[in-house]
């Protein structure tokens, strides 16, 4: 299983991962697939998110059960506690002054 | 400005939806990717690289910027008759590798090879060793006598009234629920069977028991599978006798292909039954040119175009 999803993200990159996955919400994409197409597909996230921001998700064999990255500039970033994987979520003023 | 995107290429077969059938709407490509619009403007994305095949049917338009995503993308287009009788098809043309396309050629055109090549098919479809001498002419005979014998088992372990196999292209609704479910059971397998030939890089019409046909490949290595995929599920949904037989038959072999991982068997089966004729693929020649732009690295089948 796996999930992209794109914010503020150019219609080209959206049109391209609908080429193997289902958009089933304004930038939210699912599929199931291996490794090496999952890289494949995140590639083109990277070359073609310009301005905007994206997170991927996919089921493995870990603790938590789902591994995930991240690109571009959120306030949601990932941080690492005690050996997992978790999130934090910044306060309006400091995701702007990130961003600058 | 973001830069531009890398280009398609094609994912392995294995990792694919197996069949999607598409009626009434206009394909085409919007922002990249494929679209399927009706006439009421609805656009309906199809995630086409993850697909084996597109089963077109009956009332659907193809632009040419479709055509070209489906190709670069390695998924085979399949223009199809109502209920699955096989029109026509495009997309891949046929033997994207030349290695391959000897080392078929070679088995098919020395007797021998041959022979070792069909009693490997028999031996897989029907789980046993063929009778020992015999020709590909006498193994036909037996495979033909033991294929009616399990249509006529399968039908009455399932109550499915049988007669025998038969179907009419020109005239569809004269045959009965039975032979008409697995007319269109047969047509999902021979579709997925043939973009797997051609992903593998082979020749769809250079086949070993069935000749003659632009597909007489496809048709050996289906029959293998058959029995195993889309009989018993034609049958079952045959007994039911359903209103919307041949979309119910569909949707069961959608299963079936999964459940029986058959996308992922399908190109290692191939391998094994030309492994048969036991020669090595052919080399090439010390004095021959080597392509002057080389191949690009993918993650596809051998045969993918890119």
């Amino acid at each position: 299983m796996l999930v992209i999803v794109l914010e503020n993200a150019p219609p080209r990159l959206r049109g391209r991962l609908a080429v193997w996955l289902l958009e089933i919400r304004a930038g939210v994409y699912v599929g199931n697939y291996s490794v090496k197409v999952r890289d494949h597909i995140w590639s083109q996230v990277e070359t073609g998110i310009g301005e905007g921001n994206a997170v991927m998700a996919w089921r493995t064999n870990n603790e938590a059960g789902f591994d995930f990255v991240t690109l571009g500039t959120n306030r949601r970033i990932p941080v690492e506690i005690d050996g997992a994987k978790l999130v934090s979520f910044l306060p309006e003023s400091d995701a702007n002054s990130q961003k600058a | 400005m973001a830069d531009i995107l890398p280009p398609l290429k094609p994912i392995p077969i294995k990792e694919r939806l197996s069949v999607l059938y598409i009626e009434y709407g206009h394909l085409d490509v919007l922002d990249g990717s494929f679209v399927v619009v009706d006439k009421n403007g609805v656009r309906t994305h199809i995630p086409v690289g993850g697909v084996v095949c597109l089963m077109l049917e009956p009332g659907t338009r193809v632009s040419h910027a479709a055509c070209a995503l489906a190709a670069r993308v390695g998924t085979l287009l399949v223009w199809i008759g109502e209920a699955g009788v096989r029109l026509y098809s495009a997309g891949q043309p046929g033997g994207a590798r030349a290695d391959r396309l000897l080392y078929q050629a070679k088995l098919a055109l020395d007797d021998e090879l041959r022979l070792k090549v069909v009693r490997k098919m028999y031996a897989l479809r029907f789980g046993e060793e063929p009778p020992q001498r015999r020709s590909v002419e006498q193994l036909r005979g037996i495979e033909g006598a033991r294929v009616r014998e399990m249509y006529k088992r399968i039908a009455g372990q399932l109550g499915v009234q049988w007669k025998a196999r038969n179907y009419d292209v020109e005239d569809w609704d004269q045959g009965d629920v039975a032979n008409r479910c697995l007319s269109a059971a047969t047509a999902c397998l021979y579709g997925v069977t043939e973009a797997a030939v051609l992903a593998a890089g082979y020749a769809p019409a250079i086949g070993f028991i069935h000749t003659g046909k632009p597909l007489s490949f496809v048709y050996d290595v289906a029959d293998v599978y058959k029995f195993e995929t889309v009989v018993p599920l034609a049958f079952r949904i045959a007994a039911k006798n359903p209103v919307n037989a041949e979309q119910q038959v569909r949707l069961a072999c959608r299963d079936s292909f999964r459940e029986t991982k058959l996308l992922e068997r399908i190109i290692p089966g191939i391998e094994e039954m030309l492994a048969a004729g036991e020669i090595p693929r052919p080399a090439p020649f010390e004095e021959q040119v080597s392509p002057a732009i080389p191949n690009q690295e993918s993650i596809g089948d051998a045969g993918h175009r890119t």
